[in-house]
């Protein structure tokens, strides 16, 4: 009776009362501490705003800009992460949180630089911080444990600062890195499966080469949350994130998709189960032949048919997406220095994967997307990614993968330039580690 | 038992709002399906890469909108918005009878943050454009217009207030700002590269919820 009693009492320290106007006042404190550091430490003339930039850029309105892929396809959605998280961080929900990425952008983009402001950053900034900060929400909260103490609490706090830097912040001037209490529903996802691994690349810049380079390269994958297993309560109760680097380029890619909403199709209680779902998606390819990622939402079902009584089964996933704002390189494309196009598209994906306890042991899949340039060149860009994946284990927790994927691009264009088609295929093979929480 | 007082004790000593007997339970704004249209006076601004300056110009908008329910503040929708100008240019020298009609085809999200009718509007969706410019006369004497299309994506933000005439029926100020990416635009030997119409309305209403 005691322990309860005394986390009742402790709980009332992590004050979950939503305050919009500290959210947005964080919101417009990121946007002025990030232009100070750039005009007083890095001396940046285009930090050095004032009455008659804010003037111009309100009357002259958007444009395209030109900043290289990984500024805008993958720093500023980090950017409007923290915009986004100003506001989870101080007790708004999802929906509420979502116009402080808007308003953040927006304002960054008017009054934040000399630059006209950029419809491209807008878009990214706003739909890539809301999929990243509620993913980095999560997945702060999940590292961070309020019931721990002592040094592991303080490096949990420490570690957790990275993806959720201004949760982190909040919490250090609440008090909240050293107060003891309740854990927020987030930190529990019930059901997860976390993966690591380390290995090996073996990639051609386009299959008909024959010199085949090979380059370190690490994973993460993070299932939270079981997509057709749990009952849909809130936007991203259910997300899977992966992250590829490489030592060949860095960031190699970066897929985080959540569920905005979810329906049962059939008896919730049944043994197979299938779940409609409607997901917010954010992707960011780069290798040394291809760039691609953009913000989408996709509706589709999951499926999932258990085999037998020892935890196998398969999942399937058949998915519509439209494409708000991708963006893609290919020969010819781009604007001024960028080289890369922006545009709208629709697309399709399909999964198969054999599962035991949630764990995927064996993965095929493909995706299909056709991209509409509207800043660049006048051009149509298709393009596919497929491949298949497998897991063998050889110790408890412990395994090897290997994958097989192809990634295949063709752009055709309206100026009368011919036809142009690339492929990228590669390889992988890792010494994975994996964590899976599931069905407990 | 030592434990179960203090328990019961804690909760005695905790204060408790106090709760009025009768809670009037608060209105919906619109109730399952609703539809809405309107017209309204409206600005559209036209920017395009390496364009030095920016044309704006004045037009009449109109929307329609259709949509349910998800909670008693919150109700999504499709909107269909358009605005025709009759005195578009890609320069401030182009012709006298271009027209131009610009417009989104986006879902929209309304939030009603209070019991009043007041809701704030977001919404996502496709963009189109049609652009004419008057050209060489045809042979049989009349003007041809050299016509292009541009397709792309539109972001739309408005803000609003609905005034309720009847239960099934209400009147709706909007005032809203529209940004669509249009793409390359090509009318006669003109190219204008990667066009963005950043149009604003003020509109009313008729809703029937």
């Amino acid at each position: 009776m005691t322990a309860p009693l005394i986390a009742i009492l402790l709980a009332v320290q992590f004050d979950t009362t939503p305050r919009p106007v500290m959210a947005v006042g964080q919101t417009v404190l990121i946007n002025v501490f990030v232009n100070r550091v750039d005009a007083w430490a890095f001396q940046q003339d285009w930090a050095r705003t004032g009455t008659r930039a804010w003037s111009r850029n309100l009357r002259m309105g958007w444009e395209w800009d030109e900043d290289a892929f990984p500024t805008n396809m993958f720093a500023h959605p980090y950017h409007g992460a923290l915009y986004f998280n100003s506001g989870r961080a101080n007790g708004l929900d999802y929906f509420r949180s979502v116009p402080l990425a808007f308003f953040g952008s927006w304002s960054w983009e008017n009054f934040g630089e000399t630059y006209r402001p950029s419809l491209n950053d807008w878009f990214m900034t706003s739909f890539g911080g809301i999929t990243l900060g509620e993913v980095f929400h999560r997945v702060g909260a999940t590292i961070r444990d309020n019931r721990a103490g002592g040094m592991t609490r303080f490096l949990r706090e420490v570690a957790a600062l990275p993806v959720d830097p201004i949760g982190g912040l909040n919490r250090l001037i609440r008090g909240e890195w050293t107060a003891r209490g309740a854990n927020p529903p987030e930190h529990d996802p019930k059901d997860f499966v976390l993966r690591l691994g380390a290995g090996a690349r073996f990639a051609r810049r386009f299959s008909r080469d024959q010199n085949v380079m090979t380059t370190g390269t690490f994973l993460l994958d993070l299932l939270y949350g079981d997509q057709v297993g749990q009952p849909y309560t809130g936007p991203f109760d259910v997300f899977n994130v992966r992250l590829v680097l490489t030592d060949y380029g860095g960031l190699n890619a970066l897929r985080a998709s959540g569920r905005l909403f979810g329906a049962n199709l059939n008896n919730p209680h049944g043994r197979n189960r299938h779940m409609l779902a409607i997901n917010q998606r954010y992707d960011f390819y780069k290798n040394p032949a291809q760039s691609v990622g953009g913000q989408s939402v996709e509706i589709g079902i999951n499926s999932r048919w258990p085999i037998g009584s020892k935890g196998y089964a398969i999942r399937t996933a058949v998915f519509g997406d439209g494409v708000l704002l991708g963006a893609i390189d290919a020969p010819g494309t781009g604007l001024g220095e960028r080289n890369y196009d922006f545009g709208p598209g629709v697309g399709a994906r399909w999964e198969f994967a054999l599962e035991r306890h949630g764990a995927r042991f064996l993965r095929v899949f493909s995706q299909l997307e056709y991209i509409h340039a509207v800043s660049g060149a006048s051009a149509d860009h298709l393009v596919d990614f497929g491949g298949i994946e497998a897991a063998f284990p050889i110790a408890r927790g412990l395994g090897l993968a290997a994958s097989s994927t192809v990634f295949g691009r063709t752009s055709r264009y309206s100026d009368g330039r011919p036809r142009d088609q690339r492929d990228y295929p590669e390889a992988r093979l890792m010494l994975i580690w994996w964590k899976i929480g599931f069905g407990q | 038992m030592k434990h179960a007082l203090a328990l019961m004790t804690l909760v005695l000593l905790c204060p408790r709002p106090a709760l009025p007997q009768h809670l009037p339970t608060p209105e919906r704004h619109r109730r399952g399906l609703w539809g809405e249209f309107g017209f309204g006076p409206g600005y559209v601004r036209i920017a395009c890469s390496g364009c030095t300056d920016v044309v704006g110009t004045t037009g009449g908008t109109s929307y329609l909108r259709i949509g349910g329910v998800i909670s008693r503040n919150v109700v999504i929708g499709f909107e269909l918005f358009s605005l025709l100008d009759n005195a578009f240019g890609f320069t401030p020298q182009d012709s006298a009878g271009a027209t131009a009609e610009t417009g989104t085809a986006a879902i929209i999200i309304l939030w009603y943050p209070g019991r009043h009718g007041l809701y704030f509007k977001g919404g996502v969706g496709a963009a189109f454009g049609q652009f004419s410019i008057p050209a060489d006369s045809g042979s049989g004497g009349t003007v041809v217009a050299d016509t292009s299309t541009g397709g792309g994506m539109g972001l739309t933000f408005g803000v609003g207030w609905d005034i309720a005439i009847s239960r099934k029926f209400a009147l709706t100020a909007n005032a809203a700002s529209f940004v669509t990416a249009l793409g390359d635009v090509v009318t006669g030997n003109r190219h204008v590269d990667d066009v963005i119409a950043s149009m604003y309305n003020i509109s009313i209403g008729l809703t029937i919820r």
